[in-house]
C-alpha cells in the first residue's frame, strides 16, 4: 500500500491533526518525521494512506492546523514532495 | 485538620491527581524527543492536558503553554508586551508577581481603582488610565488577599476599545470560576495548575493569543538545526523538559473541576466565605466584606497582630495564612500594609464543618484573651 506523511513542525499540531483526522474517522500513525524529509532537524509527522491523503490536507486547512508538507510515495515506492 | 489556604495551593489533591502523577512516572519518556513507546506516551499525556485545558477556557490545545508557575507565564507575558520604561496600568490589588516583574523591567508603573470591592472606582479610574495610551494592561482576576472578583469582562472590554493589548493573571481564578479565552480576547492569561485547578505545585499555564517572548531557551525537540527559540506555539515558550508527572497530575485536576462544574465550585466557596464573614463579624471582628466578593475573606484581629492570631488557629489545626500575601499594593489600597491580614480561603472540598470549626476557634481564642 502507497503511504504518505504529512510533517509538522510542532509534535502539538501533529497531535492536533492526528485527533482532528480520527473524529473524521480517518486512522493514522504518528511519528518522527524520516530524516530525509526533515530539513531543520527533527519533527513529527502522521502516516496516512495514498487514498486518504487529500482528504486529510482539505481537512488540515478548513481547521486552521499548520502543516509543514505533504510527501507521498510514487509507484516507486520513492517519497515525492506533493504540496 | 480544617484547611483553608486554598488561596496558596488547593489541599488534599484529589486521589485521581496523585493516580495520574504515580502513572506518568511510570509510563512517560521525554515529550517530543523520540519515537519509541515512552516518548509516544509521553507526548501523549502532554496533549490530554492541553486538550483538557482547552476545553476548559475555550482556546486551541497549541495556545496553552505548560509553565512553572503562574508567576512563571506572568513574567513570559510581561516581557513580551512592556519594555523598560513603558507605561503599564494595574489594578490596585495586584500580587508581587506582576508589580515586582514590572518593577525589574523599570516600568512606569499606574495603579488604577484602589477602592475594595467597587466595580465603578475600578473601571472609572481604569478606563482613565487607558485613555493615556499605556503600553500595556496587567490585572488580577480576583485579589489574593481580599477575594475581591474583579469586572474583568468590562476591564477586557475597555482594552479591546482602546487597542491596549493586556494580560489577566488567573491565579485565584481559575478553577474557581468560569473563564473564557476567546470572549476575553486576552493577549495572555497566566495561572497556576496547583491551586484551582487541583493539579502538584510546580506546573503553570500560559495562554497565549499571540506569541511570546521567552524566558528560558534551549531545547524543544523541534527544529533543532535552528538556533533561534521557534516561532511557533507552543514550543516557543516550552524550553527544556516540561514536568510530565506534574502535568499529567494537572489533567486530572482539570478534569475533576470540569466534572464538578467551576460555576458550582465558585458559587459553593462564595456561600462559604459570606457566612464565615458574617458570623466573624457578629463576632466583633473587623472582616473585610463586600459584594463581588469569591471564596476568600480577610479579617484583622482584635488586637491586629495577625501572624499570633494564625498560629493559635493552626495550633488548633486551622490552616490560615497572615501577614501582607505578597501584595503591598492590594494592602496599600485597602489600608492594611502595616497590620497585613489573615486570610481564610476556601476551595473545591471546603464545606460548613469548616466554617464551623473556625468560628469555634476564634471564639475560644478571642475569648481567652
Amino acid at each position: 500500500m502507497r503511504v504518505c506523511f504529512i510533517t509538522f513542525r510542532s509534535i502539538t499540531y501533529a497531535q492536533r491533526a492526528q485527533e482532528l483526522l480520527r473524529r473524521s474517522g480517518m486512522g493514522t500513525s504518528l511519528g518522527r518525521t524520516p530524516g530525509s524529509l526533515e530539513q531543520k532537524g527533527c519533527g513529527y509527522s502522521l502516516r496516512v494512506p495514498f487514498t486518504a491523503s487529500q482528504r486529510a490536507i482539505s481537512l488540515l486547512r478548513q481547521n486552521n492546523v499548520p502543516y509543514g508538507r505533504l510527501y507521498c510515495q510514487n509507484e516507486n515506492g520513492e517519497l515525492e514532495a506533493i504540496t | 485538620m480544617i484547611y483553608l489556604d486554598h488561596g496558596a495551593t488547593s489541599w488534599p489533591k484529589p486521589e485521581a491527581v496523585r493516580r495520574s502523577v504515580l502513572r506518568a512516572l511510570e509510563t512517560c519518556g521525554n515529550p517530543g524527543r523520540g519515537g519509541y513507546g515512552l516518548s509516544m506516551e509521553g507526548a501523549r499525556t502532554v496533549f490530554d492536558a492541553r486538550r483538557a485545558a482547552a476545553r476548559l477556557f475555550h482556546c486551541t490545545e497549541d495556545q496553552v503553554a505548560f509553565t512553572t508557575s503562574c508567576t512563571h507565564g506572568l513574567n513570559m507575558a510581561i516581557r513580551t508586551l512592556v519594555l523598560p520604561g513603558d507605561r503599564v496600568v494595574v489594578s490596585g490589588f495586584e500580587h508581587n508577581a506582576v508589580t515586582r516583574t514590572l518593577h525589574a523591567l523599570k516600568a512606569n508603573l499606574h495603579a488604577a481603582g484602589r477602592k475594595l470591592f467597587s466595580w465603578e472606582d475600578t473601571l472609572e479610574h481604569f478606563e482613565d488610565e487607558l485613555r493615556k495610551e499605556p503600553k500595556a494592561a496587567v490585572f488580577t482576576h480576583v485579589s489574593n488577599v481580599f477575594g475581591y472578583v474583579l469586572p474583568v469582562g468590562d476591564m477586557a472590554y475597555l482594552c479591546r476599545k482602546y487597542r491596549v493589548p493586556f494580560i489577566l493573571d488567573a491565579a485565584q481564578s481559575a478553577g474557581h470560576m468560569p473563564l473564557d479565552f476567546e470572549d476575553l480576547g486576552a493577549d495572555f492569561i497566566a495561572m497556576p495548575g496547583h491551586k484551582g485547578l487541583l493539579g502538584p505545585m510546580g506546573t503553570g499555564l500560559l495562554l497565549c493569543g499571540r506569541m511570546p517572548e521567552p524566558v528560558f531557551f534551549g531545547g524543544t525537540g523541534s527544529q533543532s538545526i535552528q538556533q533561534e527559540m521557534p516561532d511557533f506555539l507552543p514550543d516557543r515558550a516550552e524550553a527544556g523538559t516540561v514536568n510530565v508527572p506534574g502535568i499529567a497530575g494537572l489533567r486530572a485536576g482539570m478534569e475533576l473541576v470540569e466534572q464538578m462544574q467551576v460555576k458550582r465550585i465558585g458559587e459553593r466557596e462564595t456561600e462559604l466565605s459570606h457566612t464565615a464573614g458574617k458570623a466573624l463579624e457578629d463576632m466583633g471582628i473587623r472582616v473585610f466584606r463586600g459584594p463581588h466578593q469569591g471564596g476568600t475573606i480577610s479579617f484583622l484581629p482584635p488586637d491586629g497582630d495577625c501572624e499570633t492570631m494564625a498560629e493559635k488557629l493552626g495550633c488548633r489545626g486551622i490552616c490560615v495564612r497572615a501577614g501582607v500575601h505578597c501584595a503591598p499594593l492590594a494592602h496599600e489600597s485597602a489600608g492594611t500594609l502595616e497590620t497585613g491580614t489573615v486570610r481564610v480561603s476556601f476551595g473545591y472540598d471546603s464545606g460548613c464543618r469548616d466554617v464551623r470549626m473556625l468560628c469555634n476557634a476564634l471564639r475560644e481564642i478571642c475569648r481567652v484573651k
